[in-house]
């Protein structure tokens, strides 16, 4: 697996998920990803990004490209050092919120993306790891 | 893999009193200068051209002066210069005694041509390494036509796995024909919901005719289209819906309550009509 | 700042409102309450939501559009949804987003079409 670019973007002010999102359309639009899959993806990093905003008390996207012998890919993380989630596989359920959202971010990056995992602790806050590819 | 076998690889040049006449020499020099369709090229251990057929500069364009003594990179795309691509050539070669190669290579006047190289490794009888042997052929015409084919053939494949025509000012239709997998029906929902927008159509006529299954996964997918097509705008008839899916619908209790359905296309077709408010003759009428 | 604009006009009784491609959540909020007091000031007899431009339809987004749709009904409008982008509509119902209870019109033309049509002035 080759990395072939990547960078990062502080999730510290609301307008920062904007910046996340333009940030993920330029980098998507890279690999060749069409339209459809491009919004696939930006509107799965607005999802994770507002939620490292609104639970997280802020953190990081980091944005990797990535090359197999098969596939161009993007990867993102996001990752901040909130209180955690208790139950994840609960948080991960359609519908499920505790700030009065839709409980619709956590379950629709996971079909939106082609691979996602969540790790989380309340010592280290918590990570959401998402990738999507494209067959080369 | 020891070193008496990697030495023995590649062709093994006989001292030429042993094995060939003159004559038999004279004849592979002809041969040689005749061969039109192939560029046919010495290098040195090191890659630098030591021999030139008239071939080569047909096919290449450098006269035997002026590429004599220069190295054979010249030929490669500054691309594979820039990644070492000649020298990975020349050590597979020695390495296995024949290395071959489909790619572009680069003309005098910078052109490019699709070529098939091949690379041999020219041994004397104790294993030392002479030199190469440089076979090319140009096939940037057949290249061309492979691509040609290839494009046409995609093209027609799409049309036969969700081809979508407007069939009346303000209607598209899509006569599905087959087994709607995921891929297939992200396909068909791409292709849709486009033609709806580039033509402005307000309905969007579904047939499922020659659908001959429905499982939970194509009925789900059908679902999922059907709500994409609301949101910009428009709205879908389902039409071919014939006993045996009606019933497989109601048993995998797939709500379609909101969607309009009939079990022929001419009936969804006058829906359609009804639809843009469109005057339909008395006797077609519902 | 990102702050972008959100362009409110009033046609044929109707109130028009189009949204900036990417607006961030302060735009989406203002949203809102912008098109209710509009609304009230305009005795507008519907509201049509001009998408066209907009490249990214994230849950929150979506779920300001639909409460602002409750609301207008609730005032006695009607609200239609114009101009979706594919892609758009596309990642919405895959995400799962739920545009119940609100009509959709192909593009602004359309939606005001369709308000003539079924509440003439
Ligand atoms: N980064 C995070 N840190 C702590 N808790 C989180 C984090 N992300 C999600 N959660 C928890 O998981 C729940 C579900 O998240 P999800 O994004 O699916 O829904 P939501 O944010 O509540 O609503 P929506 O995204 O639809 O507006 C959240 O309500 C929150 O309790
Ligand atoms: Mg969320």
């Amino acid at each position: 697996m080759n990395l072939l670019d990547e960078g990062s973007v502080a999730i510290v002010e609301e307008t920062d998920i904007v910046t996340v999102r333009q940030t993920v359309r330029e980098a998507a639009g890279q690999i060749g990803l069409g339209v459809t899959d491009v919004t696939r993806v930006v509107t799965a990093a607005s999802e994770l990004a507002r939620n490292v905003f609104k639970y997280g008390n802020g953190g990081s996207m980091t944005w990797k490209l990535l090359e197999s012998e098969f596939a161009k890919g993007i990867e993102l993380t996001f990752q901040d050092k909130g209180p955690g989630i208790p139950d994840i596989e609960q948080a991960l359920q359609d519908g499920f919120s505790t700030g009065g959202g839709l409980g619709m971010g956590l379950p629709g990056a996971k079909k939106l993306m082609d691979e996602m995992s969540v790790d989380s602790s309340p010592q280290i806050g918590t990570r959401v790891v998402v990738r999507k590819w494209r067959s080369i | 893999m020891n070193k008496a076998s990697s030495k023995s690889k590649g062709v093994v040049i006989e001292p030429q009193e042993t094995r060939s006449s003159e004559a038999s020499g004279d004849l592979l020099r002809l041969l040689v200068e005749n061969i039109k369709e192939y560029a046919i090229t010495i290098l040195d251990p090191e890659g630098m051209v030591t021999s030139w057929s008239p071939s080569a500069e047909k096919i290449k364009g450098y006269k035997a002066d002026e590429i004599v003594g220069k190295h054979f990179s010249a030929f490669h795309t500054p691309e594979d210069v820039a990644s070492g691509k000649p020298e990975r050539e020349l050590a597979a070669a020695a390495k296995d005694g024949r290395y071959e190669d489909e790619t572009w290579r680069v003309r005098k006047d910078g052109t490019r041509f699709w070529a098939n190289v091949i690379l041999t490794a020219l041994r004397d009888k104790k294993g030392n390494l002479l030199g190469y042997g440089k076979v090319t052929r140009d096939l940037t015409e057949r290249k061309r036509a492979e691509e040609q084919i290839r494009q046409q053939s995609r093209e027609i494949l799409e049309m036969a796995t969700v081809p979508v025509v407007q069939v009346w000012e303000g209607i598209v239709l899509v006569p599905l024909i087959g087994v709607l997998d995921s891929e297939r029906s992200q396909q068909l929902m791409e292709k849709l919901l486009e033609r709806i927008t580039a033509t402005s159509s307000p309905v969007a006529l579904v047939d499922i005719t020659g659908v001959p299954t429905i499982d939970t996964k194509t009925a789900q997918h059908l679902v999922e289209t059907i709500k994409a097509v609301r949101f910009v705008g428009a709205d879908v008839v389902l039409t071919g819906v014939r006993p045996a899916i009606a019933q497989t619908l109601v048993h995998l209790g797939i709500d379609l309550s909101n969607v309009t359905t009939r079990s022929s296309l001419a009936a969804g077709l006058r829906v359609a009509f009804g639809m843009l408010h469109l005057c339909v003759s008395a006797e077609s009428a519902d | 700042m990102h702050r972008e604009t959100i362009t409110v006009i009033k046609v044929r009784g109707v109130l028009m409102v189009t949204m900036p491609a990417d607006p961030d959540d302060a735009t989406i909020s203002a949203l809102q309450e912008k098109t209710l007091e509009a609304m009230e000031e305009y005795e507008a007899r519907g509201l049509i939501l001009d998408l066209s431009r907009v490249d990214t339809l994230d849950s929150y987004f979506a779920r300001t559009v639909t409460e602002t749709g409750k609301m207008v009904n609730l005032m006695g409008g009607q609200t239609i949804i114009a101009g979706m982008r594919p892609a758009v509509a596309i990642t919405a119902t895959q995400l799962g987003l739920n545009l119940a209870f609100i009509r959709t019109a192909l593009g602004v033309d359309q939606a005001l079409d369709l308000m003539s049509e079924e509440h003439p002035v």
